[in-house]
C-alpha cells in the first residue's frame, strides 16, 4: 500500500473556555491519498473546519492541539506547519474576499505568490500567472483587473488560481461554494475535479452539503461532535451507510424527483449536542434509534476501518 | 378563483444619484428593475414555489405579497383584496394583514434578541386584539409552542438560548399566532443543517395539512422545492421564465435556464436506488 | 442576579484587575460624595462656619493662630479642603450625571429618528451634528452658556447657573450618541424581525421604541461612561475658566482655579488635592469605559 500524502493520527483539538476544557475534535484519524478528493462532511459545529485549520497550523487560542500528530509526506507538521503552509498545502475559504487584497490587481497577487515559492524571472512568472488564470477559466487579458471587478464565482476562481500558484500537492477547500449560486457552484466543483484529475493534486473538501459530496468526492469522512462517525468511499457511504447518523443524514437529504409530495422526509430527532454537553459514550446515542448496550457508557472505536458504531462490534449485545 | 393572484408585478429601484448631482455631472438616471411583469396564482391549500438564484427578485416578490413593499406596477390580490388599494379601509387592511404571515431565512435576524419567546408570540395576538383574556392568551402561547414541537417553559427564554432549528420553529409559531391563511416562506431552511432542515420542512407540511394553509415557498434549492411544492415558477433576472406542476416541470423542463438549474443542482439521487 | 453572576461580563470583570481597581475607585468616590454630610468635618458651603484665621493651613499641620489641624489643609478663606472636595465632588458628579442624561436622551432620540426615518430628516440631523463636531465641545458649551446667561434675567442667573452648566455640557456632547445610535439603527432596521413587526401592522413609532431602541442601547452604555468622564472634565474646565458654578459653592474645577492662584506662593495643596481627585476619577471612568467597550464588543478593540 502506498504511503498516504497526509496522515492524521488521533488528533484532538481542545477548546479552553473559562478554565474548562472541551474537545472540539476528538481522537480523529484519517488519511488523504495522492490525487483524491476527500470530503469532510458534518453539520455546523461538528469540527470539520477545525480539522482544516489544524492541518494548516492555524489553530489559535483559545483552541490548541492537545494530542495526536499530523504527517505530510512523512514529515510531522502539527508542531510546525510553517514550511508547508501556503506552499505545499494551500487553502480556499468560503468567502473569496478573505484571500484577496482589494487594493492590488489579481496579477500582482498571483506574481507575488508564485515568486515567493518558485524562483522564476518576472516574465516567466507572468507567463505562468496567465496560464493559471486560463486554467481556472478566466481570460488572461484581465490579469490587471482588481478583485472587485469580478463576480462572486469569478473571484472564487481567482482564489483557486492563487491557491494553485505555488504548485501545492494538497488543497483544503473549506465550504468553497456555500456563498455561490447553484449554477456557479457546479462550475467551481467541476473545476476542482478537473484540477485533481490533471494535476494529481489532492483536495480536502469541507462541506455540509451531501449533494456536493455526492457530486464531487472520491472518499468521504462523516464527522459528528468532533468525532469520526464513518469513513469510506463516497459510493459505499452514500449507497450503504453504516452509522445510524450517516443513514439519517442521507435519508434526510431531499432529492429532486425523489419523493412524492405526500411523503415526508426522514428526520433525525433532536440536534447535535453543544461542545459542553457531549454525552459520555457515543455522541450520537441520545438521537439514535438502534442503540445497543455499550452505546451509553463507552465511546466506540472505528470498526472495520469504516464506522465508529457499536452495532459493528462483533460482540454487540442488543439492548 | 385562486387564493392569491399576482398580475404584472413589477418593482423598480431608483439607484440614480440625487437630482442635483445628476444636473451637475450629466449622469443619466439609473433604474434597476428587480421584478419585471411577473404573474402567477396560487390555489388555496397548495404550495407554490419560486426558485431562482441571487438577484432573481424572489425576495422582492415575497415582500410585495407580504404587503411591506408596494409594487411599481401590477397588483397582488389575496382572497380578493389588495394591500395597495387606496380604497381599502383600516379594518379591512388589518384583516388582510392577519391573513398573510411570513417565515424568514435567518434564524438569527428574524427574532428580536431582546424579547422573550412568550412576548414574541404575544405580539401578533395583541396587535390584532385576538384574545381579550390574559389567561387565555397565555394558553394560546403554550398551544402555539406545542404545535411547533417546543415546550411551554420555553416561553420565558430568550432567542439566543435556542439553536437555529428551534428558532425557525419559533418563527413559524409566531407566523401561526394570528391564524393566517397564507404563509410566505422565504428560504426558511437555507441556514439550517440537513437533519434540522428535514424537521422544519416536515413541520411545515404537517401544519399545512392540519390548517389548510397556503404557502408561497421561496428557495434556491430545487431538491427542497421538489419535496414541498405543488407548482413551481422559475425566476431569472426578475422574470418568470417557466412555470408548471412540480413533477412535470422537473421531468420535462422547457426553458434552457431551468434545464441548466436542474443539471447544476447537487443531488444524491444517483446513489440511492 | 444569578444570571448576572454567571454572565461573560462578570467573568471578564473578575479577571480584569484594571476593571476591578477602576470600579472600586469610582464607587468609593461616588459614595464619599453622596455621604459628604456624614464624612466631612465641616460644611464649607456655610459661610458662618468659616474662620478666615484658618486660611492657608498646610495639610496635617496645626494652624498658627487657631491651632486647628486639617487633613488636606485649607484654602485662602479658611475652608477645610477635604470637606470642600467632598462637597465639590457632589456638584461635579451631579452636573456630570445630569449632563450625560441630557446628552444621551437627545442623542439617542435624534440618532434613532435619523437612522429609522432617513431621507432629508436624517441629512438635516447628521449635517447639524457634523457642523457641531467641527467646534471643540468646550467651545460649544461656552457658547451655549454665554447665550443662556444672556437670556436669563439677572435675578435668577445665580440660582440657575448649575442648570445652565448642565444644559451647555449636555448639548455639546450629544453627537457621539446620535452617530452610534444612527449606525446601529441602520443595521437593525434591515433585520427580518422588523419586517415581521410591520406585517402585524405596528406603526413606525411602535417599531422604533419597542423593537429597535432596546437593540441599539448597549453601545450607548459605553459612550455614556466615557462621556461622563468628559462631562466632569468639561465642568471642571468651565469652572476653572470662571464660567461654571459660583465660588461660594465650589466644584472641583473652581477649587483648582483657586489653587492655581496660590501655586507659586507655596500653597501647593489647594491645587494638588482637587486635581488628584479629578484625575483619579476621570481616569478610572475612562479605564472602566474602555474595558466595558472591549467586553461588550470585542471587534472594536
Amino acid at each position: 500500500m502506498p504511503t498516504p500524502l497526509l496522515q492524521i493520527n488521533q488528533l484532538t483539538v481542545t477548546l479552553k473556555k473559562r478554565q474548562a476544557l472541551f474537545k472540539a475534535v476528538d481522537n480523529l484519524s484519517l488519511t488523504v491519498n495522492k490525487g483524491e478528493i476527500l470530503g469532510l462532511v458534518g453539520e455546523s459545529g461538528a469540527g470539520k473546519s477545525m480539522v482544516g485549520s489544524a492541518i494548516m497550523g492555524l489553530i489559535d487560542k483559545p483552541l490548541f492541539i492537545s494530542s495526536g500528530e499530523i504527517y505530510f509526506k512523512q514529515r510531522r507538521i502539527d508542531t510546525n506547519a510553517q514550511p508547508v503552509r501556503g506552499a505545499e498545502i494551500s487553502m480556499i475559504f468560503q468567502d473569496p474576499l478573505v484571500s484577496l487584497n482589494p487594493l492590488r490587481t489579481i496579477g500582482d497577487q498571483l506574481l507575488e505568490t508564485i515568486r515567493t515559492h518558485i524562483p522564476l524571472s518576472k516574465p516567466k512568472a507572468l507567463e505562468r500567472a496567465k496560464r493559471l488564470l486560463k486554467e481556472v477559466g478566466i481570460d488572461p487579458a484581465r490579469i490587471n483587473a482588481y478583485p472587485h471587478t469580478f463576480s462572486g464565482g469569478m473571484r472564487q476562481r481567482v482564489v483557486i488560481a492563487l491557491a494553485l500558484a505555488p504548485e501545492p500537492s494538497l488543497i483544503i477547500a473549506d465550504e468553497p461554494t456555500t456563498a455561490l449560486d447553484v449554477s456557479v457552484q457546479a462550475q467551481i466543483l467541476d473545476l476542482l475535479k478537473q484540477l485533481c484529475k490533471h494535476r494529481g493534486t489532492s483536495i480536502i473538501l469541507i462541506t455540509h452539503d451531501m449533494g456536493v459530496i455526492a457530486d464531487t468526492t472520491d472518499r468521504v469522512a462523516v464527522l459528528y461532535s468532533g468525532r469520526l462517525a464513518e469513513i469510506g468511499t463516497t459510493y459505499d457511504v452514500l449507497k450503504n451507510p453504516c452509522h445510524p447518523y450517516t443513514k439519517g443524514l442521507v435519508a434526510a437529504t431531499p432529492q429532486i424527483n425523489g419523493a412524492s409530495l405526500k411523503d415526508k422526509l426522514f428526520q433525525i430527532p433532536g440536534s447535535m449536542p453543544d461542545l459542553n454537553n457531549i454525552p459520555a459514550g457515543c455522541a450520537f446515542y441520545p438521537r439514535c434509534t438502534q442503540a445497543v448496550c455499550q452505546c451509553e457508557g463507552e465511546q466506540p472505536a472505528l470498526f472495520d476501518n469504516r464506522t465508529a458504531c457499536w452495532l459493528f462490534d462483533k460482540g454487540a449485545k442488543p439492548k | 378563483m385562486s387564493y392569491v393572484t399576482a398580475s404584472g408585478l413589477t418593482r423598480q429601484y431608483d439607484l440614480s444619484d440625487p437630482w442635483f448631482i445628476r444636473m451637475i455631472t450629466g449622469r443619466k438616471a439609473n433604474v434597476l428593475t428587480a421584478v419585471n411583469q411577473v404573474s402567477f396564482s396560487i390555489e388555496k391549500g397548495t404550495t407554490y414555489a419560486l426558485v431562482g438564484e441571487s438577484g432573481s427578485g424572489k425576495s422582492t416578490i415575497a415582500k410585495m405579497l407580504a404587503g411591506v413593499l408596494a409594487p411599481s406596477q401590477g397588483s397582488v390580490q389575496i382572497d380578493g383584496h389588495d394591500f395597495n388599494n387606496p380604497r381599502l379601509d383600516n379594518a379591512n387592511k388589518k384583516m388582510l394583514r392577519q391573513r398573510v404571515q411570513m417565515v424568514f431565512q435567518s434564524p438569527y435576524a428574524s427574532l428580536n434578541p431582546r424579547w422573550k419567546i412568550g412576548d414574541i408570540l404575544l405580539e401578533p395576538i395583541n396587535a390584532f386584539n385576538l384574545i381579550e383574556d390574559k389567561a387565555t392568551r397565555q394558553k394560546r402561547v403554550i398551544e402555539l409552542l406545542e404545535q411547533v414541537g417546543m415546550s411551554a417553559h420555553d416561553q420565558t427564554k430568550y432567542p439566543h438560548e435556542f439553536s437555529g432549528g428551534q428558532r425557525q420553529r419559533i418563527s413559524i409559531a409566531r407566523a401561526l399566532a394570528c391564524h393566517p391563511e397564507l404563509i410566505i416562506c422565504d428560504e426558511p431552511t437555507s441556514a439550517l443543517d440537513v437533519s434540522v432542515q428535514a424537521q422544519v420542512l416536515n413541520l411545515l407540511k404537517d401544519l399545512q395539512q392540519e390548517n389548510g394553509l397556503t404557502y408561497l415557498f421561496i428557495s434556491h434549492d430545487l431538491a427542497v422545492i421538489s419535496t414541498m411544492a405543488n407548482k413551481i415558477g422559475v425566476l431569472k433576472d426578475g422574470e418568470l421564465v417557466e412555470e408548471g406542476e412540480t413533477s412535470g416541470l422537473l421531468a420535462n423542463p422547457q426553458h434552457a435556464y431551468t434545464k441548466m438549474l436542474l443539471a447544476a443542482a447537487p443531488d444524491i439521487g444517483a446513489y440511492i436506488s | 442576579m444569578r444570571r448576572f453572576l454567571q454572565s461573560d461580563l462578570f467573568y471578564s470583570f473578575r479577571y480584569s484587575p484594571v476593571a476591578i481597581v477602576s470600579f472600586v475607585i469610582i464607587v468609593f468616590i461616588i459614595l464619599t460624595a453622596i455621604f459628604a454630610d456624614l464624612i466631612a468635618p465641616n460644611n464649607p458651603f456655610d459661610p458662618a462656619s468659616l474662620n478666615l484665621m484658618n486660611g492657608f493651613t498646610p495639610p496635617m499641620q496645626a494652624n498658627d493662630f487657631t491651632g486647628e489641624t486639617f487633613l488636606m489643609g485649607t484654602d485662602d478663606q479658611g475652608r477645610d479642603l477635604f470637606s470642600t472636595i467632598l462637597y465639590g465632588l457632589r456638584i461635579s458628579l451631579f452636573v456630570g450625571v445630569m449632563a450625560v442624561m441630557l446628552a444621551m436622551l437627545l442623542g439617542v432620540m435624534l440618532g434613532l429618528v435619523a437612522g429609522f426615518v432617513g431621507g432629508w430628516i436624517d441629512s438635516f440631523i447628521m449635517r447639524f451634528a457634523d457642523i457641531q463636531m467641527t467646534f471643540p465641545s468646550i467651545l460649544v458649551a461656552m457658547l451655549i452658556y454665554g447665550v443662556a446667561k444672556g437670556i436669563l434675567p439677572p435675578e435668577v442667573r445665580y440660582e440657575m447657573s448649575i442648570a445652565v452648566l448642565i444644559m451647555s455640557i449636555g448639548l455639546s456632547e450629544w453627537v457621539p450618541f446620535a452617530r452610534t445610535v444612527r449606525g446601529s439603527t441602520l443595521v437593525e432596521k434591515e433585520k427580518e424581525y422588523i419586517i415581521a413587526a410591520k406585517m402585524v401592522g405596528l406603526s413606525r413609532y411602535q417599531i422604533m421604541i419597542r423593537h429597535i431602541l432596546p437593540n441599539v442601547l448597549s453601545p450607548v452604555l459605553v459612550i455614556a461612561t466615557i462621556t461622563f468622564a468628559l462631562a466632569i472634565i468639561a465642568e471642571a474646565t468651565l469652572s476653572f475658566l470662571g464660567v461654571g458654578v459660583p465660588t461660594t459653592k465650589p466644584s472641583l474645577g473652581t477649587l483648582i482655579r483657586i489653587g492655581q492662584d496660590f501655586l507659586f506662593s507655596g500653597e501647593w495643596w489647594i491645587l494638588f488635592f482637587p486635581a488628584v481627585t479629578l484625575l483619579a476619577f476621570a481616569l478610572s471612568i475612562n479605564l472602566f469605559g474602555d474595558w466595558l467597550r472591549d467586553t461588550l464588543n470585542p471587534k472594536l478593540k
